[in-house]
């Protein structure tokens, strides 16, 4: 009798599932275009708050609900996005908001006075990774309700580069609403709820677009096979996204992109000072056979933090070559016996831990035997930040002015002042900053090495074929939500 | 008197687990702070927060002022989100609930009634089988075994969807990875227990009575045999309540594992310790429950 309670119960269940699947397929043959359109990803929104929010996906989804004043061109220069800047002196920028402009998701309009609410909400938050960034700002004036100045304590010619802040509503603010929960902006998609997705809704024809966290990149391919999802975006292995390309059902889309992959070093480590070691490890790598093994299409060898297209990019970098024989040579000339045993740091991403176990075995050859410690994301990364390492590898992700150079590597800007994390000092390089020569100021790091440069990624986006008007983007933001298509087959 | 001793090893270990755990986390690098405002805060802003969340107390401090909480049932607000936890903790518990009684349910449905057979079979080839696939099964990671049954039933077949939390059948693929696993180890313990007992005297005896083979093992043999099944359902249930983080991650379904593990990325301190807590009061819990099975498995022990 016990034995039939437990198989009714299995039948049970697979009746259920057995139903599940009828509804599925009735659902499939009724789709239209007002049909959610589904994105998979592998880490959700951490905030929806533009005066907190640090993490990719949150900064992405930011991108579409809210609007900022200015935004950036293909050649990454600012470009007027809801505001046009005029820089009245060194210190002292007039942004005159242009019409017509979108009204808040509320159906309140947006005016200046929204505009400074937003930027003195930053510098007033307790918690606002912003609030260093914008601490320069000394007043903010609105002279009417479009027009309004931004008065500066320092001199800074990036500053219009920085109003990329998404407007809120000062009514709001003022009620200390939760945006970081419930936002509300004036960008192309509105917020609609968030319980274990994330839902939003088009503001120019309702078209309903949910986010939803899938962590296992093997998970979300099958997602997509199976329907579930319509559409990825990066994140993916190399080997799952050549499968996927095999596949009729899916269309498989990439980009360049411009997100620089690199190794760390320690400056203050006695081995890594040495400017041979560093060029011998530069030597040790075969760029271009992890990008064929590894990485997807359209991953491009790096040179520079800022790509070649950058306005400030620099085009006649050329790529140290794989030559362990010359490596090893380096190594002994820099007084060092073979092998030389290195420790890398990394985090336990998978793709990660795959790229370390290459260079490991990449640099065998060349005389450098490589330890790979791979350690959960914040031990690792607080390692990489107190300077607790010899190599580490990391990506620089969406970046836009060519200050990025001074906050790396200027021998005034170690942590916890800036991002020197490898603690490189070169009187040199610190005058190049100061004078704002980017092509000599690559040159040099180029030539010093406090960076192995990898690569730039290359972006990829997958959808299935109801999916229209989506491609990826170099930084891989996912700013064509606003435009893509779901049809019916 | 029994009640009273049981209920302040209860309490000890939940105030042991508690300790623990706050130690652990503080000892571990990294720094709430630094994930909240990022590298490029200057000194003044870090400490300003560090002084508003309460980092800047001594540790004693701190974990006074937790307990102090905690007596009231406060368990205080996601450094991150700043929910209150117990929030979280409503919605994620439940579902770890109904994944895990699923789970073990799907286990013993499977493993129990495989342990008898392959008992009544010992020696034979049918017996050879069971082994063969119950080792098998307990042998699956839950990385591996989960995208399989996906490929299977969800994309193959397309019966079930593949992850997530959004249909009544969601949880059936998770339930059954978890639930394999279990049987496998259930098949195992059921079949030794059983070979054990069905040697003694007092089974000859019912046999010799003339009763049926089918009252014989299910009311006189797998009743002996219960007490080491009962011990491993107890530490199953116990550890599939404390979430199955990788069986959560890859089906996306929000329990309090897959809700420890981001507090711990996040370095949320005191949603990393109330998930702690609330995984320690569970397997004590549970525990309580097993010994009480115990009672009704086996007069002797009410008396003993």
């Amino acid at each position: 009798m016990k034995y039939l309670r437990f198989l009714l119960i299995i039948y049970f269940l697979q009746l259920s599932a057995c139903d599940f699947a009828s509804k599925d397929t009735n659902r499939d043959a009724s789709v239209h275009q007002s049909t959610p359109i589904h994105f998979a990803l592998s880490q959700a929104p951490l905030s929806l708050d533009p005066r907190v929010a640090t993490d990719a996906a949150s900064e992405r989804v930011i991108r579409l609900i809210y609007q900022p004043l200015v935004d950036f061109d293909q050649n990454f220069k600012p470009t007027p996005k809801l505001a046009d800047w005029q820089m009245v002196s060194a210190t002292e920028y007039l942004v005159s908001l242009k019409s017509p402009r979108p009204l808040f998701h509320n159906q309140q309009p947006l005016n200046a006075e929204d505009v400074k609410a937003t930027y003195d909400a930053i510098l007033q938050l307790a918690n606002s990774p912003l609030s260093a960034e914008y601490a320069n700002i000394q007043k903010i004036t609105v002279h009417d309700a479009e027009h309004l100045t931004f008065y500066l304590k320092q001199p800074d010619p990036y500053f219009a580069a920085k109003l990329i802040i998404g407007i809120m509503p000062k009514q709001l603010l003022e009620q200390q609403h939760d945006f970081a929960r419930y936002p509300i902006g004036n960008g192309p998609l509105a917020f609609v709820k968030k319980n274990n997705k994330l839902v939003l809704r088009r503001v120019a024809d309702g078209q309903i677009i949910t986010l939803s966290e899938v962590k296992d990149p093997t998970v979300r391919v099958l997602k997509l096979l199976r329907g579930e999802t319509d559409l990825l975006q990066g994140e993916l292995p190399a080997e799952l996204v050549k499968y996927l390309q095999t596949k009729p059902e899916v269309t498989v889309k990439t980009s360049p992109g411009a997100n620089y992959s690199y190794l760390g070093l320690n400056m203050q480590d006695p081995m890594l000072s040495s400017l041979k070691v560093r060029q011998a490890i530069a030597h040790a790598i075969d760029r271009q056979a992890l990008i064929d093994k590894v990485m997807v299409n359209h991953t491009r060898i790096a040179g520079a933090i800022l790509p070649p297209e950058h306005y400030a990019g620099n085009h006649s970098l050329k790529a140290y070559d794989y030559n362990p024989q010359l490596a090893k040579r380096l190594l002994t000339e820099a007084g060092l016996s073979l092998p030389v045993k290195l420790i890398y740091k990394t985090s336990t991403d998978a793709q990660r831990v795959r790229i370390a176990t290459i260079l490991q075995a990449q640099m065998r050859p060349a005389g450098i035997e490589l330890e790979i410690r791979s350690l959960d994301w914040g031990t690792f990364f607080e390692d990489v930040k107190q300077g607790n390492f010899q190599l580490f590898g990391l990506t620089w992700v969406g970046i836009k002015t060519p200050e990025i150079y001074t906050n790396v590597f200027a021998s005034n800007h170690f942590p916890p002042n800036g991002f020197n994390r490898g603690r490189f000092s070169d009187a040199t390089l610190d005058s190049l900053l100061e004078k704002e020569d980017w092509q000599a100021a690559t040159d040099r790091i180029h030539e010093q090495l406090p960076y192995i440069p990898l690569w730039y990624e290359g972006q990829f986006a997958v959808s299935n074929k109801k999916i229209t008007n989506y491609s990826p983007k170099p930084d891989g933001n996912w700013d064509d939500l606003a435009t893509i298509r779901k049809y019916a087959h | 008197m029994n009640i009273i001793k049981r209920l302040t090893s209860l309490f000890t270990v939940i105030f042991g687990v508690l300790l623990l755990t706050f130690l652990l986390i503080h000892l571990v690098p990294g720094d709430p702070v630094d994930v909240m405002l990022g590298e490029s805060a200057n000194m003044a802003d870090r400490e300003a927060l560090r002084a508003d969340l309460g980092l800047d107390q001594p540790l004693v401090n701190q974990f006074g002022s937790y307990l102090a909480k905690l007596m009231y049932g406060d368990l205080g607000q996601s450094i991150h989100t700043q929910t209150p936890i117990i929030d979280l903790i409503k919605v994620r518990y439940p579902a770890t609930v109904k994944l895990a009684l699923l789970s073990l349910l799907i286990g013993i449905a499977i493993g129990v009634p495989l342990g008898i057979f392959a008992a009544l079979k010992a020696g034979h080839w049918q017996d050879f089988v069971v082994t063969i696939v119950s080792v098998r099964l307990s042998a699956m990671p839950a990385f591996w075994l989960g995208p399989v049954l996906m490929l299977i039933f969800a994309v193959w077949l397309g019966w079930l969807p593949v992850s997530g939390m959004d249909s009544g059948t969601s949880i059936i693929l998770p339930a059954v990875t978890l639930g394999f696993g279990l049987s496998a180890i259930l098949t195992r313990m059921t079949r030794t227990s059983l070979l054990e007992v069905l040697n003694d005297d007092y089974i000859r005896t019912a046999r010799a009575k003339g009763l049926s083979e089918q009252t014989v093992i299910l009311r006189h043999a797998l009743r002996a045999a219960l007490l080491p099944i009962i011990t491993i359902v107890g530490l199953q249930m116990g550890s599939l309540l404390a979430g199955t983080v990788i069986t959560e991650t890859i089906f996306s379904w929000d329990g309090v594992g897959r809700l420890l593990v981001e507090s711990i990325e996040k370095r949320d301190y005191p949603v990393t310790q109330a998930c702690v807590l609330i995984i320690a009061l569970s397997y004590v819990l549970v525990n309580l429950a097993t010994d009480f099975l115990y009672r009704i498995a086996d007069p002797r022990m009410r008396y003993a």
